[in-house]
């Protein structure tokens, strides 16, 4: 017993001591970004946006020749590791990206709060954190300097499509609103209260439910007994399928519309759904447009087919945010002309270019703010429907189940 | 009071399915002895089976239950036969350790084969429903329902009228007595940890109509089987189906008249305040 | 031999006092976090190991400390000192009131029992406006990760030195009459309730102080992260690992699943769980009585030992 203690102490220092020498394969020729997301475990499947995103973004500045630093041309590094999305493992494994990989600079996980807790880490260590995932006010409300946001607030994610409703025919007049107790989505039906009172709409049904909680009848039931015009819904993915079965399952459909802030963009979620997705309104920050120019890609349409080709499914936002978290770090790098994280950070503060995923530029508090465009699920396509304008003509109302 | 009826018949429906989630694990709890961590995962498992029978095999869902059943009865039996039995005999805590360390295992290779994709087992059926007096039932609910009483049902019935129910049934009781009445103890805990996993997998079959499959619903489901099985005594199976059934009435009642967050304060409080209260009635064998 | 063996151990906390000054980042951070599951799977040695009940409630212990820290920092803006103490008290307090009812049940059914406290712990924190509801508290940012290795530290030796003292103390020697056999100890005088909540509130000190360090290491937390009951299953693992009703074996499970764990994590990254699950069925098939029963069983009888224990414990 004594002997294995001693063993095991002496293993300890002898792995103190071999530590220093491990950062070795970083060399000055080039810059390594580091990030710790979910490639295993209850948020693969999103996680893997970013750990796919963030690759193909390396691999494609590096093909046009890396970033420029000081005259000097350097080629971009990535390190990933898989968290298992286990938030505390996590954390850890971004100390060890920073200390013992020696990584440049930190890109983020997905989820508000797989950010909060890693973003911390750069901030300890005064080392910027570029991050793709997290889009809760929490994030930005702790005054830290060193932590940066690609998705916009999650405050906002209903204000297009609020003004989108006041200019429908027939104008919906009574709502109602399920959200998740989670911080993101109070965030959002926190948001959404405020503007549905200033579009003058009723709130006749305002529910909140437990994260992952997997029946939602009852809610549906309540919700069909109202009979409100709209429903708006605040969730996780697989929340939402379960939410959507359900309702057609209890023949609940509200009179004229409802959306989602997650899943109506991502192709697995139509896939779930097959037709009963249909009708189904939602949001994205981004489309593969052809009109967002990029300098690495070429424009969102190539990156989308390119993307499509080489993991078998289709990028979403979360996929875009990616490789705009890496291009931020090129932009700024290259501005900055120095590897100082003090130096990058005041980069990437002041960084405003145009990308495939839209105009990068970040407020003060260190978030994107780009608007949501409205799209709905016509024939098994996104079609987008209205951003400041209409773009494309809503299928509304929404019949009832029976009749779909 | 529509409303009223409306959510009592939700609860039903989701009990029904609930007791049958909790069936296989309370059988193999009170007979063997395992609490059988790796229940959720075996769930799950039998939701994948059924999802790509539908899928690739264009078998009706509710055909290819049976099939699923028997997959996961071998899966179950070898499993038993070959690992389990080497270690029953010891702590029990560590049945506990090893259907852990057996749920990480197969929840990862869920993962690898499968991906982390949403699956929906969704035939054309799955959302229609039918309206008596204003409350609306749906078809694919009650179907899954109906099946959770009649699994229940013939599962009593082979441990009550069948010569190696009753084996199972000493060997809950006592081993060495069962060793007497001539059985062999090690096939006799392959059947019913087998027996346990076929259930295990009809539970998934249906829940993948009418809910979603991934590699990670297991854990949630595990939790819920745990009180579920506790609550209706283990290896009774008609307690088992009650237990769910008071479950899912307690989730739909709270989520209406109190609050969707609070389901889960009242359906936990309600075991604890049941177990502490009255153990001895209420489990027949604390 | 006795002052050999003390000499040893002293030597060893010295020497894992001394890591964070020598030692990697990477090393501290995995530290902090292995001392902290070290502490949590000794406070569970306590209640399971020597006591023989199978709590699932200790990660509630685990997440009142963590609030009560959360809560004093983020809240009412105290200083840490205050925030560990206020967890502490919250964690015991629990304890002295939960513990009556529930240990009156055995077996699986205090262990389910244990587990619906934790579910509805989590529940009701989620929503509670002062605490956050299930939005989680924000702590503030502090740069002492030395600070935190060497409290995490100082936790562990005290749990590990109250365990000694357990194993040869009356109280240590009533609680081994409890998990032997609970209706005799009961007649033998032993004052069962009064044994079985002690040991259940020492368990809670250790979890709830366990939990309010790492509040405030990890800055954000939420009801889901708080009171997460795979932690506590991990305690059970690790506890089972090293070898249940002894004084190391918890500890050295639990740095040697950390370190596994860890070490699967950053080196081969995406199957890193597959192999930790592997490892599990391994250890329960070849070790059933744990690490410390391994090394004793096999210095005696080498490989006999393997076979020896399968044919006690197979069918």
């Amino acid at each position: 017993m004594r002997r294995t203690m001693m063993v095991l102490a002496i293993a300890a220092v002898a792995a103190c001591k071999r530590a220093p020498e491990q950062g070795g394969q970083i060399t000055a020729s080039q810059i390594t970004l580091g990030a710790s997301v979910q490639l295993t475990g209850r948020l693969a499947n999103t996680g893997r946006y970013y750990g796919d995103g963030y690759a193909m973004a390396v691999e494609r500045i590096n093909e046009k020749g890396g970033v420029s630093v000081g005259g000097k041309q350097l080629k971009l590094a990535l390190k990933i590791l898989d968290n298992q999305s286990d938030v505390n493992l996590g954390v850890r494994q971004c100390t060890q990206l920073l200390t013992q990989d020696k990584v440049n600079f930190l890109l983020g996980p997905f989820s508000s709060n797989d950010a909060l807790d890693q973003s911390s880490v750069a901030e300890k260590y005064q080392v910027p954190m570029v991050q793709g995932g997290g889009a809760s006010s929490q994030i930005f409300s702790r005054n830290y300097k060193y932590i940066f946001g690609t998705l916009p607030p999650a405050d906002d994610y209903y204000a297009s499509t609020i003004k989108m409703l006041m200019k429908m025919d027939p104008k919906p007049k009574t709502v109602a609103l399920v959200a998740a107790d989670d911080s993101f989505d109070v965030s959002v039906a926190n948001g959404t209260r405020k503007l549905l009172k200033e579009a003058g709409l009723d709130l006749v049904v305002d529910k909140q439910y437990r994260e992952n909680n997997s029946d939602f009848s009852s809610i549906l039931s309540l919700a069909k007994s109202s009979d409100p015009d709209i429903l708006l819904w605040s969730g996780h993915e697989a929340e939402a399928l379960n939410f959507i079965r359900q309702a057609k399952s209890l023949g609940m459909s509200p009179k004229l519309m409802y959306a989602f802030t997650v899943g109506v963009p991502t192709a697995d979620f139509r896939k779930a759904l097959g037709k009963d997705a249909e009708y189904a309104f939602g949001m994205t920050p981004w489309l593969p447009s052809k009109d967002l120019k990029d300098d690495y890609f070429g424009d969102a349409a190539v990156f989308a087919k390119e993307y499509q080709q080489r993991f078998g499914y289709a990028p979403d936002y979360h996929a875009a945010s990616a490789i705009a978290d890496v291009e931020v770090y090129a932009k700024a790098i290259a501005a900055a002309g120095s590897l100082e994280p003090a130096k990058v950070r005041d980069a990437v503060a002041k960084v405003d270019f145009g990308s495939l995923y839209g105009k990068v530029k970040f407020q003060p508090n260190g978030q994107i703010s780009l608007p949501q465009t409205v799209i709905q699920i016509q024939k098994g396509e996104v079609v987008e429907i209205f951003a400041e304008d209409f773009l494309g003509k809503p299928r509304y109302p929404l019949p009832p189940w029976a009749k779909r | 009071m529509q409303l009223f009826a409306q959510i009592l018949v939700n609860g039903i429906l989701l009990g029904g399915l609930y007791g049958l989630m909790a069936l296989g694990m309370g059988l193999v709890w009170g007979v063997l002895n395992i609490v059988n961590l790796a229940h959720g995962a075996l769930i799950m498992l039998g939701g994948y089976a059924v999802y790509y029978l539908y899928t690739k095999g264009g078998i009706d869902p509710f055909a290819a239950l049976p099939i699923a059943m028997v997959l996961l009865f071998l899966f179950g039996y070898l499993l038993q036969r070959f690992l389990l039995n080497l270690i029953v005999r010891s702590a029990q805590l560590n049945t506990l350790l090893i259907t852990f360390g057996l749920d990480v295992v197969f929840v990862y290779l869920a993962q690898l084969l499968f991906s982390a994709d949403f699956r929906t087992i969704n035939p054309p059926y799955a959302g229609s429903n039918i309206d008596v007096g204003g409350v609306t039932i749906p078809y694919a609910q009650l179907a899954a329902f109906l099946v959770a009483i009649f699994l229940a049902a013939i599962l009593f019935l082979f441990l009550d009228r069948t010569r190696t129910g009753r084996a199972i049934r000493a060997t809950a009781q006592n081993l060495t007595a069962a060793r007497l009445y001539g059985v062999n103890p090690r096939r006799i805990y392959a059947l019913t940890f087998g027996t346990g996993a076929a259930l295990a997998g009809a539970a998934g079959g249906l829940y993948g109509v009418v809910s979603q499959i991934t590699p990670y619903i297991g854990v949630t489901l595990t939790a819920k089987s745990f009180v579920i099985a506790i609550l209706g005594g283990l290896d009774k199976p008609i307690g088992v189906i009650l237990g769910g059934l008071l479950l899912g009435i307690a989730e739909a009642m709270t989520a209406l008249y109190l609050d969707p967050t609070f389901t889960d304060i009242i359906s936990f409080g309600l075991l604890v305040l049941v177990l502490v209260a009255k153990p001895a009635q209420i489990l027949g064998r604390a | 031999m006795k002052n050999l063996q003390r000499a040893g151990l002293a030597l060893l906390a010295v020497g894992l006092a001394a890591v964070p000054f020598v030692a990697s980042d990477t090393l501290v951070q995995f530290g902090i976090n292995a001392l902290l599951v070290a502490t949590l799977t000794q406070g569970w040695n306590i209640i399971g190991g020597f006591t023989g009940y199978p709590s699932f409630g200790n990660s509630v212990f685990y997440g009142l400390g963590t609030y009560g820290t959360a809560i004093a920092m983020a809240q009412l803006h105290l200083p840490f000192g205050v925030g560990l103490v206020a967890g502490g008290v919250l964690g015991v307090a629990f304890a002295l009131l939960f513990g009556i009812p529930i240990l009156r049940l055995r077996g699986p059914y205090f262990a389910i029992a244990t587990l619906g406290l934790a579910a509805v712990m989590s529940a009701i924190v989620a929503t509670i406006g002062f605490a956050g509801k299930n939005i989680g508290l924000i702590l503030p940012l502090f740069r002492g990760d030395t600070l935190f290795y060497e409290l995490s530290l100082v936790l562990l030796v005290a749990a590990t030195g109250t365990v000694a003292w357990l194993a040869r103390s009356r109280f240590g020697a009533g609680l081994v009459a409890i998990r032997e056999d609970e209706d005799a100890a009961q007649v033998m005088g032993i004052n069962t309730t009064m044994y079985k909540v002690g040991a259940l509130a020492l368990a809670a000190f250790f979890s709830s102080l366990a939990g309010g360090i790492h509040a405030y290491w990890i800055t954000f937390i939420d009801p889901g992260s708080a009171f997460d009951p795979t932690l506590n299953v991990r305690m059970v693992i690790m506890t089972l690992f090293g070898g249940p009703g002894t004084i190391f074996g918890p500890v050295l499970g639990s740095f040697v699943l950390s370190a596994v764990s860890e070490v699967l994590a950053s080196k081969v990254s995406t199957v890193a769980s597959l192999f930790y699950g592997f490892v599990i069925v391994l250890a329960v098939v070849f070790m059933p009585k744990g690490l410390l029963d391994l090394f004793q069983g096999f210095r005696h009888s080498g490989f006999r030992y393997f076979a020896q224990n399968m044919r006690r414990f197979r069918l």
